[in-house]
């Protein structure tokens, strides 16, 4: 592994990456640089309320690659794997909240979660109405003993699309986060690496791993799993994570036992190796008893540079499947109307 | 002198005394730190007070403690800076509807600790800044600041013998045993010299705010 291309002063990665990210996307987006957000150009004059995201940098796509029409209006990226700061918070919601507020979709960690939380103090002695949405669906630390909870890792993008759509078709405060909150509650992700991300800029891995090993329920900062595993066959691999899965998953209170399905790489793994897990898992799924209805397939929440793929399941209930099919117009997620003359023969 | 400004001026001299503790603590602060923690708080909390008094000395006097919510909530480093700019807030707050001093304290402390807790989630004996704030609330519920100042220093001292559960020292399990929380010790230390300020008469019943952190 090679030392990666960052810029020659410290620290000026974040903000350099921003602020091409923005010239790049400027039809989407705005950036901020002071305190550091981003907002979407565009939305919906249906939204009563503003969607905000944000967390520690490193995980792009996440969050800044889902501003715009039915996704996100504002995020606040922090440094690599650090929370943002409370005013980045605070601003980027002040600027993108609507007429009934906003909503808040906030990783499980205590630094997300104290940032968000003081910036919702501070936009509540302002007048503004703020609603949390937690997710929490890394079942590799589900663990009764933890009083910190299971981490936020790729259902956050599923999160983040059912939420714009229901926003896009003028859904209240109350309403996007009771549905946040429930769409978090019906997901559950698997990741394995078989190399760690390059550590800061020096170019070694963060962690040792012998090409036989692999680390099951790995996390998304790099987060050792509890576990190193001897490399299976992939096709046990991939059955054992699904057993996982399912497992942990709440069964469909009216749905048909269907899924949303997201084949996400870590940074390191290529669209090739993605599109194939994709195809296997799809068809274990169906073999046994979870249709997969809709799906993503991509690097969509990166750890930097690591080796490895997380697998997302959200158990879909009615309505889920359109607002997941609903249109988008974001940097890195689009959705064209299904009723759109230049795809409809 | 309107009681406004009367306020504005006691919030000020309240904030100077405030920064003078903290330059004295801050050793001792950061020991505490760096036995359960990872060392920056009193690095923090310090830089956040002189912070304010450079702008107190510029002229922002007549929203002192608006000035210190302001500073702690953007400027602040760390996660107690920012729950301590939640907590002045809530007294700019008060202050501002509420000409008697005691008063505004009661109706400030006790909306800042409900901020406190929304945000960090933390509950008393958890081994953080609510075991002094929480029994101070208390104690001004049906008293005075000097009660108030009492019970926090009581509440600062009883967490040295809690085990944290919240915040960075909760990751280090029994290693902190032994020792005062600092954020604690910090909000004991802000009661103490509220008290002095506000209600000069009782400040005789009371310990210096110097006599927590060398102890």
């Amino acid at each position: 592994m090679s030392a990666p291309f960052h810029p020659d002063e410290d620290g000026a990665l974040v903000a350099s990456a921003t602020a091409g990210f923005a010239r790049a996307h400027a039809r989407h987006v705005e950036l901020v640089e002071d305190p550091l957000h981003l907002l979407a150009r565009r939305r919906d004059p249906r939204r009563r309320v503003g969607l905000v995201s944000g967390g520690g940098s490193g995980h792009e796509p996440l969050h800044a690659g889902f501003l715009g029409v039915g996704m996100l209006d504002a995020v606040a990226p922090g440094q690599v794997f650090a929370s943002p700061h409370n005013r980045q918070v605070y601003a980027a919601s002040r600027a993108a909240a609507g007429p009934d507020g906003v909503v808040h979709v906030v990783k499980n960690y205590t630094g997300d979660r104290i940032n968000f939380a003081i910036a919702a103090e501070r936009l509540r002695l302002d007048g503004i109405e703020v609603r949390r949405v937690l997710v929490d669906d890394d079942v590799a630390t589900d663990s009764e003993e933890t009083a910190t909870g299971r981490r936020g890792t790729a259902a956050t993008v599923v999160v983040e699309k059912l939420l714009g759509a229901a926003a896009d078709r003028g859904a209240g405060l109350e309403e996007l986060a009771g549905l946040g909150q429930a769409v978090a509650a019906a997901s559950r992700s698997l990741a394995v690496a078989s190399r760690a991300q390059t550590a800061g800029a020096g170019g070694g891995p963060a962690f040792e791993l012998a090409a036989d090993e692999l680390e099951y329920g790995v996390g998304i900062h790099g987060e050792r799993a509890a576990t190193t595993i001897p490399r299976p066959p992939r096709t046990e691999l991939l059955r054992r994570m699904l057993d996982d899965l399912l497992a942990a998953l709440p069964p469909s209170r009216d749905g048909d036992g269907g899924v949303l399905l997201v084949v996400n790489g870590l940074g390191g793994t290529t669209s090739l190796e993605l599109y194939s897990l994709f195809d296997e898992v799809t068809a274990l799924l169906g073999a046994a008893g979870a249709p997969v209805h809709g799906s993503l397939v991509g690097t969509y929440v990166a750890a930097l540079d690591m080796a490895g793929f997380s697998l997302t399941l959200t158990r879909l209930e009615p309505g889920w499947s359109e607002l997941w099919q609903a249109p988008a117009d974001t940097p890195s997620l689009t959705r064209l109307p299904v009723d759109d003359p230049e795809v409809t023969p | 002198m309107t009681s406004n400004d009367h306020a504005a001026a006691q919030g000020e001299a309240l904030l100077r005394s405030y920064a003078s503790a903290v330059e004295d603590a801050h050793a001792d602060l950061t020991r505490m730190d760096r036995l359960a923690g990872d060392g920056d708080f009193g690095d923090n909390l310090r830089a956040g007070m002189r912070l304010v008094v450079r702008r107190l000395d510029a002229g922002a006097g007549t929203a002192a403690l608006q000035t210190a919510a302001d500073v702690f909530l953007d400027e602040v480093g760390g996660t107690s800076g920012p729950l301590f700019g939640l907590l002045f807030s809530e007294l700019a707050r008060a202050a501002a509807a509420q000409p008697d001093p005691t008063s505004a304290w009661r109706e400030g402390l006790a909306a800042g600790l409900s901020a406190i807790q929304r945000v960090g989630e933390a509950e008393p004996g958890d081994r953080t800044l609510v075991d002094a704030l929480a029994p101070a609330v208390d104690a001004l519920a049906g008293g005075t600041l000097a009660d108030a100042a009492t019970a926090a220093v009581d509440g600062a001292r009883a967490t040295a013998s809690l085990r944290a559960r919240r915040g960075r020292a909760s990751y280090v399990g029994d290693r902190g045993a032994g020792v005062m929380d600092p954020g604690a010790v910090a909000v004991a230390v802000l009661l103490l010299v509220a008290a002095r300020e506000l209600e000069p008469g009782a400040a005789g019943q009371l310990i210096g705010p110097d006599a927590l952190t060398a102890g």
